[in-house]
């Protein structure tokens, strides 16, 4: 549609121009295909599904935009003409600057079209978020809805995006419970006591001194947690720290004595316990001491004798009781004494409504809320449970669960409203809903004004809510998220667990947040001198100095380690269960750091002799035995050099020299006949070429925060933003800033609605 | 209270008002079977990456003998399972579409129609279990019910430009919308049989009737809304509000019911690390929702195309995708063969469950016409053709079960859709790229 439009427009107005016998075109373009290109990519060996014929028709380079775009790239990278083919470096330097050119100029003669993006549901995360944010209500969507669908790497795209009968289901019956959670009127039933205990295997023993059980709260409330603890250590033994964790969070911290008590044990056993809030949903429990030198001189018989040792052995679970703390959800909707009559339940009604709404609302929109509060008070149900009521009908309203976007004008180009920018500003940094501010500023509308959204920014980036960024959109961009549906061979990498799994997700995460936050230059993603550890992750990575479960930052003094490409969580996802595999790595590369993803390949390729490796050759000879094929060549010659630079790290990440008896070889050269030795070394080369992974960058983060995937039209902005991040040195909140007031986020194209009957009558 | 006087199950559980054990009706089925003509149920079955098809296949037609080494498990069922051989899904083929085998084969296996290759602009086809569920759905609690067994939430891209919606999804409501399968067997417990907490009919009246009227003032909030939204905007508020529909319709039948079907299994507990005993769990509720006319018709979606899964449950710690990838090379083919016959196992165990499970004057397993089967035949090849497929069970004496038959080359998948859907009682032309019914099922 879009080349339609271009080619309507352009093609005959520039072409025309251009077709004189000697146009630039055929100087420049011409010879190079006819001579170096076509004897492979013509009517009858079209290699690589490419047949240059088309393209030398002056009139390709809009009307074949897309083809020219890899044309171009391919000869830039050096891809093509392929090793054995001479290279006229001047003249394809000549063509591929002619051809830019003409794009540009194409480009400005386009009208801006800012795109459209569809209706959207909020998909797990945001729905989590937004209740968090709406109620102070702790619920995981992810583990309780379907999986959302996603496209173009993410799971926000609103064409993908549906609502499944089972969906509106889950919907109803979350809204149900969410606002039963939330308003807490509901009395608790009898507490019940849970007891997970070693001898019963239904705890897991993660170390020496720690022990984690999964177990479900069936009811907000307060809970009385015991923890057994078995043995004794030596009459000088020191106390120990012994924290709690709920998901990976710390909840409490107390100290524990480990000396013999001085009362006579045949069995010496003491417990400890703590009332925590918890919150209702599956969760993982986790009790350890940490910093816990004593354990590591013990083997492994002595660890469990409780003559030589105290250490953990169950978790008691007893509850749900009344909390004497008000809840803070409440805190946060009873915002005065509803007993007091119809116009405070009113207040506490709207306000709600408005932020779960995200814009003011009118009578129109209370009135039907506030007949639930009635039909509630009519069934003989109290005040706050008719409430409650109006909360449930709230969360299930297309008002709260869509985001929809209204075109003031349906035949043009329009800013959006204040309110939706402020929608799209907390959605894309937050997952969430707009807080009081940025909705009081779009009320007011000010978020236009001069400097205000730059400030709005800084605002939001700083807060906590901007973790989403590193949760949500690196997770889908670094694919991180796959750690948690990935199983390496325990066999072969026995170190592997949830606790380094999960060490290595903070690492990135901690990563990405301290680029964002301190407003780092992109180029650190490749190779920064500094990372995020704490002793686990440091001993797989071979790191001395870092000692306990709490991470911190660490200078890197070794050039082993540096940059996302050095972690082990993208290591790990970009390998096979049982070994590497330089052509996952090598797409992996190409797709989320160079933004060139290669084509798919064919149906009937041969695959790699798996059992031949480590026996037959190495993994590196045996893919270029592969490679010998000219037509597998092609792509990976690009695609296994990148992969090859990571074959110091094997398939959870750690340093290695060796691959079963061969040598590591991790030097390559790329096709613009640069070289390395190293993955530090290749490291550097990507970063020495940033414009290409800034591109990269722009591209998938423009494309989570609009929510639709880039079309032709919005070539420009990303090539604008490419230009302006260069100037800025590629800081990171400058591409946070210029994605906010770019076109296609303020903006956005009508549609005109196209009712069925005319459609008929035509 | 069993009177041996015919009573239908329904005015059975309405009399009763609550909850009932299973058990208790199963003691009931004779009396029930005697009146009633019990219904017929469909499911498929789907399993990812083609087949081992050298030790899938059987080297003869007709009756039943020695069967194949994956098919081995089911040998002590083979009176109950047909074995059928050359349908092929034309559709799953490239067709100048390219590369992406797996989301096609996937994305065609029940619609009969070639997914568009697009990541965001999906476009399917409804699925021939939702052209029945449409028919006959509104007689059972569910329409139909949609299960799986492996978490898809993968980041990245799924095939070569197919959205990940045509391998994560099996049933097709419309040709937009994909139905995810239910994962996590407390979720599946959850919606067949409610939260637990069993409540009281007042409690349970008064929860429909704030239901009921919340759908409402959503219907009207929508209607409102959609007036001034443009097309596309319009048709994603479309397939909310007819979700709706739907829930309303399944609260107006559980009112109507009023009874809640007691599963006789403790609530399951998160999702199982041992693949057997996921299998095991989601099959247990799909027995009993099928056994109790909570639903007819079923898809099952084992595992995705391209999973990686690995099964050390069996010894094998290779990603089972890469593995089909074997270049004929025996060690690699040895695997997949284990891991084929690992699902047909678990499938196996399944038969036996629904053939030890009465119903009407049978099983319920001759009550029903559940396909076992895969989008791929070969692999390694990922070719379409000869797609390695079997029906356990007779549909309620339409099958008659125990044979091999070996179809025309190139026959449509969509022929056997057809001829099931005839027996489901929906009658339709054409189906996909379907050509007529496939023979040699019914007893005629």
């Amino acid at each position: 549609m879009h080349l339609k439009y271009l080619v309507s427009t352009l093609g005959v107005a520039i072409f025309g121009l251009l077709s004189a016998a000697d146009s630039p075109f055929e100087k420049k373009v011409q010879p190079v295909l006819s001579k170096t290109c076509a004897p492979c990519h013509n009517d009858r060996t079209s290699s690589g599904g490419l047949n240059v014929a088309p393209f030398l028709d002056p009139k390709s380079i809009t009307q074949q935009r897309d083809g020219w775009e890899r044309i171009i790239q391919k000869m830039r990278t050096g891809e093509m003409p392929p090793r054995g083919i001479p290279r006229p470096a001047a003249q394809i330097d000549e063509l591929t600057k002619f051809v830019q050119t003409e794009f540009e100029r194409a480009d400005k003669l386009v009208k801006p079209d800012p795109g459209r993006v569809t209706a959207r549901r909020l998909n797990r995360n945001e729905y989590s978020n937004t209740i968090r944010d709406l109620l102070a209500v702790d619920f995981r969507a992810d583990k309780d809805f379907p999986t959302d669908d996603s496209g173009y790497g993410f799971d926000n795209i609103g064409d993908v995006l549906t609502v499944s009968p089972v969906l509106m289901e889950k919907y109803i019956a979350a809204a149900e419970r969410i606002a039963a959670r939330a308003i807490a009127a509901d009395p608790l039933p009898k507490p019940l006591e849970a007891l997970y205990h070693n001898k019963d295997k239904n705890i897991r023993r993660i170390d020496g001194s720690t022990i984690e059980a999964t177990h479900r709260i069936e009811f907000d409330g307060e809970y009385t947690v015991r923890i057994g603890l078995p043995g004794e250590r030596a009459a000088d033994a020191k106390p120990v720290t012994m924290n709690f964790w709920m998901d990976g969070k710390l909840l409490h911290s107390m100290q524990v004595e480990t000396k013999p008590s001085g009362l006579v044990y045949f069995n010496p056993y003491s417990e400890e316990q703590m009332k925590l809030f918890l919150p209702e949903g599956d969760h993982v429990f986790r009790a350890g001491f940490i910093d816990d030198d004593f354990v590591k001189k013990l083997t492994g018989r002595e660890l469990y004798n409780n003559k030589n040792n105290k250490y953990l052995e169950s978790i008691t679970f007893i509850g749900p009781f009344e909390s004497k703390a008000e809840r803070a959800s409440r805190k946060k909707i009873l915002i005065c004494d509803s007993n007091t009559g119809q116009a405070c339940v009113e207040k506490i009604v709207a306000t709600l409504a408005r932020r779960a709404y995200r814009r003011p609302v009118s009578k129109n929109d209370v009135a039907p809320l506030m007949k639930f509060f009635a039909m509630a008070k009519h069934e003989g149900l109290s005040t706050e449970q008719g409430i409650q009521l109006a909360i449930q009908a709230m969360l299930v309203s297309p008002h709260f669960l869509f985001r929809i976007e209204h075109d003031a004008d349906p035949a043009k180009v329009h800013p959006v409203t204040d309110l939706e920018l402020a929608s799209r500003l907390s959605y894309f940094m937050w997952s969430s809903l707009p807080d009081e501010e940025l909705l009081s500023q779009a009320e007011a509308r000010k978020l236009r004004s001069p400097g205000v959204i730059e400030a709005q920014v800084k605002r939001m980036l700083a807060d906590d809510r901007a973790a989403a960024l590193a949760e949500n959109f690196a997770g889908q961009w670094l694919e991180t998220r796959n750690l948690d549906s990935i199983k390496p061979d325990p066999q072969k990498f026995p170190e592997w667990g949830p606790e380094l799994r999960d060490a290595m997700k903070t690492e990135t995460r901690m990563f990405f947040e301290s680029m964002l936050r301190e407003n780092r230059s992109l180029s650190d993603f490749l190779n920064a001198k500094y990372t995020f550890l704490n002793e686990r992750l440091a001993k797989h990575y071979g790191i001395d100095g870092v000692t306990g479960p709490d991470f911190r930052r660490v200078d890197l003094t070794t050039d082993q380690r540096g940059g996302i490409l050095a972690q082990a969580s993208v290591l790990t996802v970009s390998s096979y269960p049982t070994r590497t595999s330089p052509v996952i790595r090598g797409k992996y590369v190409l797709q989320n750091i160079l933004g060139t993803p290669p084509p798919p390949p064919p149906p009937d390729v041969p695959a790699l002799d798996e059992e031949a490796v480590g026996n037959a050759g190495s993994l590196r000879q045996q893919l270029e035995k592969h490679r010998s094929n000219a037509i597998c060549a092609s792509c990976h010659s690009r695609m296994d050099v990148l992969g090859f630079g990571l074959e110091n790290y094997d398939a959870i990440g750690k340093w290695r020299t060796k691959d079963g008896k061969f040598p590591i070889d991790s030097s390559g050269t790329f096709p613009n006949g640069k070289s390395f030795t190293s993955p530090a070394e290749m490291r550097g080369l990507l970063a020495a070429n940033m414009p290409e992974f800034a591109r990269c960058l722009v591209e998938k983060m423009l494309t989570y925060a609009l929510g639709r995937g880039l079309e032709q039209y919005d070539r420009r902005t990303v090539d604008d933003m490419n230009r302006k991040l260069a100037a800025a040195d590629y800081r990171f909140q400058t591409l946070v800033n210029e994605i906010v007031v770019s076109l296609p986020f303020q903006n956005r194209r009508g549609e005109i609605a196209v009712k069925p009957k005319e459609v008929a009558t035509r | 209270m069993i009177t041996g006087k015919a009573l239908a199950r329904r005015s059975f559980l309405k009399g009763l008002g609550t909850t009932i054990a299973l058990p208790f009706l199963d003691a009931m089925t004779p009396a029930f079977g005697a009146v009633a003509k019990a219904p017929v149920r469909m499911g498929f079955v789907y399993v990812p990456n083609g087949m081992d098809v050298r030790n899938w296949n059987l080297d003869y037609e007709g009756k039943l003998g020695e069967l194949s080494r994956i098919l081995k498990p089911l040998e002590p069922y083979k009176e109950e399972i047909t074995v059928l051989s050359n349908l092929t899904h034309n559709n799953g083929r490239a067709l100048l579409d390219g590369a992406g085998d797996h989301g096609r084969c996937c994305g065609s296996y029940l619609t009969g129609v070639q997914p568009k290759k697009s990541a965001v602009d999906i476009h399917c086809g409804i699925s021939t279990d939702q052209i029945v569920a449409n028919h006959i759905g509104n007689q059972t609690r569910f329409p139909s019910l949609e299960v799986g067994l492996e978490d898809a939430r993968q980041a990245g891209d799924c095939d070569s430009g197919y959205s990940c919606a045509y391998t994560n999804n099996l049933a097709w409501r419309d040709e937009r919308q994909p139905l995810p399968p239910i994962l996590d067997p407390r979720a599946l417990f959850e919606r067949l049989f409610g939260k637990g907490a069993s409540l009281s009919p007042e409690a349970r009246a008064r929860q429909s009737k704030f239901r009921k009227s919340i759908l409402d003032f959503v219907t009207e909030d929508t209607k409102k809304l959609q007036g001034d939204l443009g097309p596309t905007d319009r048709r994603k508020l479309e397939e909310y509000m007819s979700s709706i529909r739907e829930i309303e319709r399944q609260l107006e039948k559980a009112e109507h019911d009023n009874a809640q079907i007691n599963p006789g299994m403790p609530k399951p507990y998160g999702v199982p690390a041992d693949f057997a005993e996921h299998f095991k769990l989601m099959t247990d509720m799909l027995t009993v929702a099928l056994q109790s006319d909570m639903t007819r018709v079923f898809s099952f979606l084992v595992t995705r195309e391209g999973t990686s899964r690995s099964y050390r449950e069996i010894g094998i710690p290779d990603g089972h995708h890469p593995l089909t990838h074997h270049r004929n090379e025996p060690a690699l083919m040895e695997k997949v063969s284990q891991i084929n016959t690992y699902h047909v196992k678990q499938f196996a165990a399944w038969v036996e469950k629904l053939k030890s499970t009465k119903d009407g004057d049978g099983s319920l397993l001759d009550n029903s016409m559940i396909v076992y089967g895969a989008g791929l035949c070969d692999g390694n090849k990922h070719n379409h053709e000869d797609l390695p497929t079997i029906i356990a069970g007779r549909g309620g004496n339409f099958i008659k079960p125990g044979v091999r038959r070996i179809y025309r080359r190139e026959t449509p998948m969509t022929n056997l859709h057809l001829t099931m859907m005839d027996r489901m009682g929906v009658h339709v032309d054409n189906f996909g790229d379907s050509t007529g019914r496939v023979n040699g099922l019914d007893l005629a």
